[in-house]
């Protein structure tokens, strides 16, 4: 039994993401008593179709936006997502092997979440930074609100709009120059129902990072 | 990884064989009735051509999923002296939109079938599963209800053992050691090197069945 709620840190107009709101972000949590617990990770990766000859166009059916999640809470798991196609895969771990002899997509670049997870009561929260692979530096901040009691979207938005009420609140008060933003995809498009499972959590991490890469691209 | 040979037996003879692999592994049989779909990758994707089953598995109350890549048998001198084949194999199981996935990714159907039969799962020197199957082709896609016998009173038998690197030469050792069980009854080749079905077969199977007519008096 669990529901999660992905955010991100949307910085304002003109300003970027650093470090120092990360200090602060982290902060808030524990100024709230939230107990802090072990580190969290999660990987992001994205594919590209490999064109055999270079004369000749790729076919029309293949996906140009294949992204592949790891979960910690699903170790043994692969999440593979197609948003244009509103398709979400759930496969074990082996299916990346087969997917590296199979040699039609390549893995063109990844993305680490990661950080330490908080208890605050019935709600664990997870602060993490967004770093690439590549690089050092920080593209982003991510909050995983997670509510343990209840496993249903819609019996548990009114008491996680609450949770996230106090939060903001508290994270306002720091007058940081941006803020959490959630943003709530149509799970039922992608063939799931109310009741959440890990392939809910693929789709969030694959949707902010579309907005991730959006504001990079800005 | 996996070491693999396959031979083919006439129906009549497969009662027989299901005594015989009863009486050497000691362990029940499981039916099983899957429906395989082999799927290949689009003209100029990827850097070679591949292609990938999905296995689904309709005896289930609720069908599971596998996708299965089997890779090409090790060559060389050494390949060339033993008969059974050693191959990559990964398996991994998938949820069931896994063929709009791969659709998605840019595979298309090349064939499906539909394979029913029995399983035996022992031990014997290495783990080894040797499959009975009866082929069936399907008259319009994936209408698995209408399908139909690829070779009628014809059936596959398929012995595998999962291997590595390290100890594919023991394996290699108890699946040939196995085969010889069997071999009163048919020939197990390399996959793709059909030895036909075995003169013996008749004669030893009528002497199964009726060594288990004896015990039953």
């Amino acid at each position: 039994m669990t529901i999660k709620w992905l955010l991100h840190w949307q910085p304002n107009a003109g300003t970027t993401v650093n470090t120092q709101i990360h200090t602060e972000i982290t902060q808030c949590v524990e100024s709230i008593n939230g107990v802090k617990g072990g580190r969290w990770k999660a990987t992001f990766s994205y594919y590209r179709p490999i064109q055999r000859d270079q004369t000749m166009a790729l076919p029309f059916e293949c996906s140009r936006d294949l992204m592949g999640i790891s979960l910690q809470e699903q170790p043994n798991k692969l999440y593979f997502v197609i948003r244009s196609q509103r398709i979400v895969l759930e496969a074990d771990s082996m299916i990346q092997m087969i997917m590296d002899k199979l040699q039609s997509y390549r893995a063109r670049g990844s993305v680490t979440f990661e950080g330490y997870q908080y208890q605050f009561g019935d709600f664990q929260l997870r602060v993490g930074k967004v770093i690439p692979n590549s690089q050092d530096n920080l593209r982003g901040i991510v909050l995983e609100v997670e509510y343990l009691p209840i496993s249903s979207l819609d019996k548990s938005r009114q008491i996680m709009e609450e949770f996230l009420d106090v939060w903001q609140e508290t994270v306002s008060k720091r007058s940081l120059p941006g803020h959490f933003m959630h943003i709530d995809p149509n799970f039922v498009e992608y063939g799931l129902s109310d009741h959440y499972t890990s392939q809910h959590t693929a789709i969030q991490y694959v949707v902010v990072m579309g907005q991730l890469l959006v504001a990079a691209k800005n | 990884m996996e070491c693999a040979v396959e031979g083919i037996i006439e129906t009549p003879h497969v009662e027989a064989l299901e005594i015989l692999l009863q009486g050497l592994c000691g362990v029940p049989k499981e039916r099983f009735k899957i429906h395989e779909l082999c799927l290949k990758s689009a003209t100029n994707l990827g850097s070679v051509s591949s292609d990938v089953r999905l296995l689904c598995d309709i005896e289930q109350p609720i069908p599971t999923w596998t996708v299965r890549h089997v890779g090409g048998a090790m060559r060389g001198a050494g390949a060339e002296q033993i008969s059974v084949a050693v191959r990559t194999m990964v398996e991994s199981k998938a949820s069931k939109n896994v063929l709009r996935f791969f659709y998605a990714l840019g595979y298309k159907l090349d064939h499906e079938l539909l394979r029913t039969g029995f399983v035996f799962n022992f031990f014997k020197g290495a783990q080894i599963k040797v499959t009975v199957t009866s082929l069936h082709k399907m008259p319009k896609v994936h209408a698995t209800e209408e399908a139909i016998p690829v070779t009628p009173g014809i059936q596959l038998v398929e012995l595998t053992a999962p291997a590595s690197a390290d100890n594919y030469s023991e394996v290699v050792a108890a699946v040939s050691s196995f085969c010889e069980y069997l071999a009163p009854l048919l020939h197990l080749s390399k996959p793709g090197v059909s030895a036909g079905v075995v003169p013996t077969a008749a004669a030893a199977a009528a002497s199964l069945m009726s060594d288990r007519g004896n015990k039953t008096l």
